[in-house]
Parts: structure tokens; sequence; C-alpha cells
């Protein structure tokens, strides 16, 4: 017996019909109220990079993350959670393979999965995906059981037999049969540890809500601050072109490609009775005067 | 879950393109902004792709590009084998499909419904290469020529199981004998009465009597051989080498990548432990060694 498995971690090249992201939006770190998240499309703004040997192959690992500054315009903290697509179902029976009563599973009904979804849970799709569980009685509090999860091993379309227990009992069993819409999981832990015999592991309850998700990758989180300087527009402050109207005191500052940056009023005040001079000041002006364009200012 | 902060510049967004379509001669005669022009940008970071002069660039389609914080990612997946799965039989469907659905993966799809078994069935493969001559020597006829080298004599079958192997030639020239390994002995008598152009089963070698090759055995010892080249159409996922089962995992082989291996010729299970439990172990002990190996290292000195 040899127990050599192995584990990596390899670039994800999940599809992004199997993401989900969600994000939430802060002004600044110091607003204290609740977290609204909201969710994003993943096929509209997670795009996958292609090999550069041929297009129609995923590379794998690097994903672009495409944000529409209509949503993610505005100065402040951007959290985006990108994690694996959740499918919530209910669990449609618990039970034994007929003729491996020691083999635990849960069974679910196709019919209740959305139908963009249903191919996961053909025969053999669903293993590795996680299950986490939800309280049956789901009046007050925290409607998610913590800290438990299952992971499932194999799936099959199955369909539950009688089974004779040798008096009045019948006991239901399961037999795999491709002709049903019910499918059989098995999980993992599911059976007891050889230190408590007695304890058997929970795996779920008939009519429990489930949350089944996809191990395809592992999900990450995003803090995207919105700045609205950055080292780039310090440079435009120190080293960028700048002019002065001398006529009417306007001093504009140019990005490197020429353009406006930012415009200012520059004028001095002065004791209205001496005429004696006070201040000079520097007005950020905000409706900027097209004429102090830099190709014209220098077009001489 | 892994966290990454990212400090984003907003003015990299921000149009300060100014259009002269969108200046104009107040009634001062000063020229200023109509910022009611709706070319007009300034200081805005626009929903969609503007140029210079205000305008949506527009892309192969015609649509309008929007304007999107592009931020590169790379995600990863732990993985760890699970180890061995457990055949079961299945019913399968009444339903048979007519065709793979279009791009049929059989890892995407699984075990789909309806799906028969050639839909997992690849087409003949056609492996080719270099060998040695080791082959030739188990298609001889005992009979030898005058100067003492085998006789290849075609189509005589030297396998053990003549009636389902064929090991033979095919056929010889003076310059190489063509022969099979394991091909269909029915498929052979056809090929020889000429019913088939050729023989899809089995291993065909092609040894060339007058072209040596030299080469070095992991010893540093000279090797040479008669240059020999075989060819196999068999090859690929067939009939012969696939079946469709329902795979459970059962839980105590979580992990076990092999299927466990018994080595106790002979294995009693005592089941309750009884007060001659320890004597009957120790009679089992026969050698030193037992004591290490007798139930794992149960018993110990």
């Amino acid at each position: 017996m040899a127990t050599g498995n192995y584990g990596t971690i390899r670039p994800a090249d999940v599809s992004v019909d199997d993401v989900e992201i969600l994000y939430s939006y802060t002004p600044s770190r110091e607003l204290v109220s609740s977290v609204d998240l909201l969710n994003l499309d993943p096929s509209e703004v997670l795009i996958p990079t292609n090999s550069p040997n041929d297009v129609n192959e995923i590379l794998g690992g690097l994903y672009t993350l495409k944000l529409p500054t209509a949503v993610f315009g505005s100065k402040g903290f951007y959290s985006i959670i990108i994690r694996p697509k959740q499918i919530r179902t209910t669990i449609q029976d618990c039970g034994v393979l007929i003729d491996n009563q020691d083999v635990k599973g849960l069974a679910f009904d196709i019919n209740q999965i959305p139908t963009e979804l249903q191919s996961r849970f053909e025969n053999g799709n669903l293993v590795g995906y996680r299950i986490e569980y939800l309280k049956e009685n789901t009046g007050t509090g925290q409607n998610k059981i913590q800290n438990l999860f299952r992971i499932i091993t194999s799936n099959n379309r199955a369909l539950p037999i009688t089974q004779n227990q040798g008096n009045d009992n019948a006991s239901q069993a399961y037999t795999f049969n491709d002709n049903s819409t019910t499918v059989f999981c098995t999980l993992t832990p599911s059976s007891a540890p050889s230190v408590k015999p007695n304890a058997v592991p929970f795996i779920g309850n008939p009519q429990q809500g489930v949350i089944i998700t996809n191990t395809f990758f592992n999900p990450i989180m995003l803090e995207i601050e919105m700045v609205e300087y950055d080292d780039e527009t310090l440079a435009y402050a120190l080293y960028s072109n700048q002019s002065k109207s001398l006529e009417d005191g306007i001093y504009t500052i140019y990005n490197f490609g020429n353009q406006i940056y930012k415009q200012y009023n520059l004028y001095e005040v002065k004791d209205q009775f001496t005429g004696k001079p006070l201040y000079e000041v520097r007005e950020q002006k905000f409706t900027i005067d097209p004429t102090k364009d830099f190709d014209d200012v220098t077009d001489f | 879950m892994e966290y990454i902060r990212k400090k984003i510049g907003l003015e990299s967004y921000t149009v300060r393109s100014i259009p002269k379509s969108v200046l104009i001669t107040n009634t001062e005669g000063k020229t200023v902004i109509d910022d009611t022009n709706p070319k007009y940008f300034y200081g805005k970071i626009p929903n969609y792709i503007v140029d210079s002069n205000g305008n949506y660039i527009l892309d192969s389609l015609g649509q309008k590009i929007k304007n999107t914080v592009d931020v590169s990612l790379f995600l990863t997946q732990d993985v760890d084998d699970m180890g061995i799965f457990s055949d079961k039989t299945f019913t399968p469907s009444n339903t048979t499909l007519p065709a793979p659905p279009p791009n049929f993966n059989s890892f995407t799809y699984g075990r789909l419904a309806g799906a028969p078994l050639n839909f997992y069935l690849t087409g003949e493969n056609t492996l080719s290469g270099n060998t040695d001559d080791g082959y030739l020597n188990q298609v001889r006829s005992y009979r030898l020529d005058v100067n003492g080298n085998p006789i290849y004599v075609p189509f005589l079958n030297t396998s053990d199981n003549s009636k389902k192997v064929f090991n033979g030639v095919i056929s010889e020239d003076i310059n190489k004998t063509i022969y099979s390994i394991g091909s269909n002995p029915i498929e052979v008598s056809d090929y020889q009465q000429n019913n088939i152009s050729s023989i899809n089963s089995g291993i065909e070698f092609i040894t060339y009597k007058n072209e040596y090759v030299r080469s070095v055995d992991e010893y540093g010892k000279n090797l040479s051989f008669f240059k020999t080249n075989f060819k196999s159409n068999s090859g690929g996922w067939n009939i012969n080498n696939t079946s469709l089962n329902a795979i459970i995992k059962k839980e105590e082989y979580l992990g076990i990548v092999f299927k466990p291996e018994v080595n106790s010729v002979v294995f009693i299970n005592r089941g309750v432990a009884d007060i001659f439990e320890r004597h009957a172990i120790l009679s089992e002990l026969k050698t030193t060694n037992d004591i290490d190996t007798n139930r794992g290292g149960f018993v110990r000195v």
C-alpha cells in the first residue's frame, strides 16, 4: 500500500462562468457604517488571458479585471472579492449505496438546480466541490452553520430502492441509474475516525439547505484605493511645462501631453487704504480658460 | 484567501483634452468653453472611451468601448490527490444520445447520461519508432540454413496460444524481415489470402538485415543489433482498454493512490480476542523475523 499522494499549486484556468465577484465601496477608512456588497457580472469584467502560441488556449493563472469607471470612478476604497461560484439547493435525501452500506452520501434533485448549472451535476463533475450547510431552524441569528464543510468525493445519478430488512421494516438505499434525476454524492469525511468509532461525522439532513461551491481556484480579495494624485501627477507639478499669464494672472500646469492639468489665479491681496501688499495668493481655478492651451501660448 | 492592495490614480482615466469644437465666443468677445456641448468631457471620467476631439471610440462592431480600470490578477488552485476511486456498475440511460455534444470532453461532461462508450473512444492511433531486433528471435523457425542461420518462414505462428495470438513473419527478402507480434490470427489469415490489405492488430516490426546499429548499454558495454523499425495501429482508447463505470470514493482509500496489497499468505480474522489470543499469536512465530513482521510489529520483545 502506498500513500505517496501528491499536492501542488497550479495556475487556475477556471471559466468565468464558475466565478462570482462581489464588491463594496467606502469613500474613506474613517467612515463607520455597514458594508453593502454588490454583485458584478464576471463575464463582463473578468477576462482570461490566452496563450501567445494559441489564441484559443487559455494561458492559465493570468486574468484581467476590467472595472468599469461608471462604477469604480470615485475616489475611495473598493473591496473586491473574487470567489468560486456558489450553487444553493436543498438536500433531497441522505442514504447509503445498496451494496456498499458503509458508503454514505447525500442525494440532490437535478431539477432544483438552475438550468445553466445542471451540467455541473452530471456524473463525476462535482468531485472536489465543497458543501457548506445552512441551519435547519433559521428563525433567528446566523443562518449558516459556521466552520463546517465537507468535500464531495464522487457523484452519480442514482435511484432510491427499498431493501427488505427481514422484518416489517424496509430501508431505502441507492443504486446508480442514469435514467434518474437524483444525484448521489459521497463526501469526506463521512466515516467515523478509528479513535472515535461512534462519532459519525455530520454530512447533512434531508431538506437542509446547502451551498455547493467549486474549488477551481483560491478566492482572493482586492482592496483598490482610487486616488486623485499619484506619482505621475506630482511629477506634473515638478517637471512638466507651465505658463503664467502676466496679463490676467492665470497660472497653468500642463501634463506631459501638454494638456491643461490645473489652472490657478495668481493675485495679491493689498491693504485697501495704504495699498501695502499683504498676501500673494494662488487659488485654484475651476472654470478652465481654454485660451491657455500650451500650443497656443507658445505659438509665436 | 489572498489579499491584494492596489492604489490607482484616477487621473489616468480623466479627460484633459479640450476640443476646438467646444469653444465659443461669449458676449464679451472672450473664448470660453461651452460646457453644455456633448463633446466636452474635460475633468470628467466618461463611461466610454473618447478621443481628443470628444468623439466616442467605437469597436469593430460599432459599439462604444467601456472605460475600464484594468487590474491584472494571478489566480491559483491548490490541488491534492484524494487517491483511488472504486468502480461500480450502473443502469445506463434508456435514451442514448445520437451524437456527442459539441467539443465533448469527458472531464467537463463527466460520465454523461445517455452517452455510449464510443463517445469516449479515440480513433485508431498509429505509433511508430525504432528499436532493437530483440523480437526477431521469437519468430524464427527451428530450422537452420547451411550457414547455421535461422530460417524465417512466412505466416508460421510461433505463439504459445496460436488460436488467439499470432507471432510470426509476414514477409522476408534478402534485405529485411517483416514480422508481427501479438496480432489477431484471423486478421493475419485474411491478409495471407489477400482479403485485406494490411494487418492492423499487434505490433509490426521490420528488421533490416544489412544495417547495424551500434550503441552502449548502461554499463558502458558496446552493443550491436540490426536496425529495426516498429509500427502499431491499435493505440488510443478503444473497446479493449476502456469501460464505463460509475465511480465512488470509499473513505478508507482517501489519500491512497494504489490498491492495498496484502502480503500475508494466510490471514486469520480472530474476531473477539479471548484468553488464548496471546498464545495463539506466539504459536505463529517460527523465526526471529516473524517477531518483527507478525501483525505489523504487534508482538514486541
